[in-house]
């Protein structure tokens, strides 16, 4: 069985990519185990440029996610059913008969199934890509790109997740990572649905322990066992303290903010592979680690 | 109408919400402008935390659900068949199942049951929040239901809701989510000037070109704001070449532990020194773009 990993945060910027790239890391190094890395930030890419950039380019592909409709208006009776029917209010009545404001449509298609007289037909919208790309320090990511604009990032988060675990059963890869976006929006839905467990990044701020809390009650209603990582631990030592006490066992592990981390940044080599016994290297296998050694599994 | 300036940056945690609620702090405070700042961060709205205001005014935002009408349903499986995101399933002759959380709330179940067994139910997926106006500044924001997926309604019913101020205030300043996406692109839309918050790392230039490929679609001026200026090791030449190779305005806010910490009081950071080089940097964004006239 392959395990989902899903790494995400209520707030932007704690340091989900972070995680996740090491993460990704410590199973294939580390482990020894096969790992796919999955980016479900489709709005803001950039889990491969922390695995070290594109090496090689396997597949890609554009996701239809979206269906257009179109007015034939040689037919259209101007009866105005759709426009009552559609509840984006994306259909308004003009002199030739209904227009569609395409910003407001989902494509769900209520419209079409309205129409008495059939006048409306759709044509397929591609709202974005699906990278399949081996990364420079050799770990395969999956990565989707929404278009600049669009809505629907939850249908190509499902569709990039079934990609990765097309492509992990096929190399028999035990792990997927998903990089999930910030915030408890519909792509993150989609990230932690069908998932095995969410490790939640908090840094010590009340802005981002409330996000994290906000997306614990997600999980909860998803039913997916949440863990949580302290990062930049000792930016603040005594709201760290009380994020410990708070969630006590859930804590995997508090990860202190170093500068080395920007500088894996800028040289985009994940932290682990660049200075692996330094401090906060440390601290991310200690918490990796336990993930493993009987916290969750026992693999080790 | 006020002047509406739009605060986006594309990647997380650089400094949309601190930019955004500061800037709101010195027009009100040193130059007495009103100021409307709205908060479309739906997931986690956090500019409420920087500004010491209570909510007013709180209304839900609700979409479409369906009602299933147990005794009127035959378990023909019509909707089920129709339903565009899988959201009902059918245990033949015994039980229809609705399951929420797939919902979109388009309705089509509702039109295409013959036996009118579904009813027009409601559900709320947000809510959308005023505070009172003190020292010349109000806050609205949006707030998402966890658990719901829709973030663009939600954040568009909170522009909407907030344009019933938008002539009773000098500025309105929206602070939007992390992203490219379709809510980010209506509160591009209503702006006069977008402020492209960024950091000197290669993943806040990455996000921070596909947004601007958002901005010069829509065709609005953009300053870009480059936050946490003087991290060692940062990526600046390869910011710096983009900014100069777009022609873009720019400002350079330094790195800076009070900012860390105002953030964390919840405070504005004026008010730990105006003579801090992070307040001179965010005085000169006031008094050269926003305090302009624009021809």
């Amino acid at each position: 069985m392959i395990k989902e990993i899903v790494v995400a945060s209520g707030k932007g910027g704690t340091g989900k990519t972070f995680i996740s790239s090491n993460l990704a890391f410590f199973i294939k190094y580390h482990l020894k185990k096969e790992v796919v890395c999955a980016d479900a930030d489709v709005e803001a890419p950039d889990l491969i440029l922390a695995l070290g950039g594109i090496r090689k380019v396997i597949s890609e592909r554009h996701f239809y996610g979206t269906k257009l409709p179109i007015i034939d208006y040689n037919v259209c009776i101007k009866c105005g059913l759709c426009i009552e029917a559609c509840k984006f209010n994306a259909l308004r009545m003009s002199d030739r008969g209904p227009t569609v404001d395409y910003y407001r449509c989902e494509g769900l298609g209520t419209c079409s199934l309205v129409c008495p007289v059939d006048a409306i037909k759709f044509k397929e919208k591609a709202i974005g890509k699906i990278i399949v790309a081996e990364s420079n320090v050799g770990i395969v990511t999956v990565t989707g790109d929404l278009e600049i604009g669009e809505s629907n990032s939850g249908r190509l988060v499902y569709e990039l997740k079934k990609d990765a675990r097309n492509f992990a059963e096929r190399k028999g890869a035990g792990y997927i990572i998903v990089d999930a976006a910030p915030g408890i929006g519909c792509p993150v839905i989609s990230s932690l649905s069908g998932s095995d467990l969410l490790l939640i990044v908090i840094e010590p701020t009340p802005q981002s322990l409330k996000g994290a809390k906000r997306l614990m009650e997600v999980s909860e209603r998803l039913n997916i066992n949440w863990y949580v990582i302290i990062n930049k631990y000792d930016l603040n030592l005594e709201f760290s303290k009380k994020m410990l006490s708070m969630f006590g066992p859930k804590v995997l592990g508090t990860i202190p903010y170093d500068f080395e981390v920007v500088v894996s940044y800028s040289r985009m080599i994940p932290l682990l592979s660049l200075m692996p016994s330094s401090r906060t290297p440390t601290a991310l296998k200690d918490a990796f680690g336990k993930l493993f050694r009987g916290f969750v599994w026992e693999e080790l | 109408m006020g002047r509406v300036v739009t605060v986006s940056g594309g990647k997380g945690g650089v400094g949309k919400t601190f930019v955004a609620a500061n800037l709101a702090k010195m027009l009100s405070k040193l130059y007495r402008k009103s100021v409307l700042l709205v908060d479309i961060d739906v997931s986690n709205p956090c500019v409420y935390t920087l500004v010491n205001l209570k909510v007013e005014r709180r209304e839900p935002i609700k979409i479409f659900k369906p009602e299933l009408l147990k005794d009127k349903c035959v378990l023909c499986s019509e909707c089920v068949r129709y339903c565009p995101t899988h959201s009902l399933l059918l245990i033949p002759k015994k039980e229809l199942i609705f399951i929420e959380v797939l919902c979109e709330g388009c309705a089509t179940c509702l039109y295409v049951c013959p036996f009118e067994a579904i009813a027009e139910g409601e559900k709320i997926v947000g809510w959308v929040n005023a505070t009172h106006e003190r020292d010349l500044m109000r806050v609205v924001y949006g707030e998402l239901v966890p658990g719901s997926r829709q973030e663009g309604e939600v954040i568009e019913r909170t522009l909407e809701f907030s344009k019933q101020y938008w002539d009773s205030y000098n500025y309105i300043i929206i602070d939007t989510p992390p992203g490219t996406g379709r809510g980010i692109m209506y509160a591009l839309q209503e702006a006069e000037v977008i402020l492209s918050v960024t950091e000197p790392t290669k993943l806040g230039l990455h996000d921070l070109k596909k947004l601007h490929r958002l901005v010069k679609r829509i065709g609005k001026r953009e300053i870009v704001i480059l936050n946490k200026y003087g991290i060692p090791y940062g990526n600046y030449e390869e910011v710096e070449n983009f900014i100069k190779s777009e022609e873009l305005k720019s400002y350079r806010i330094p790195y800076d532990n009070v900012v860390l910490k105002s953030y964390f009081d919840g405070k504005s950071v004026l008010e730990y020194g105006m003579e801090l080089k992070v307040v001179n940097e965010l005085r000169g964004i006031v008094e050269e773009v926003l305090l302009r006239k624009t021809s």
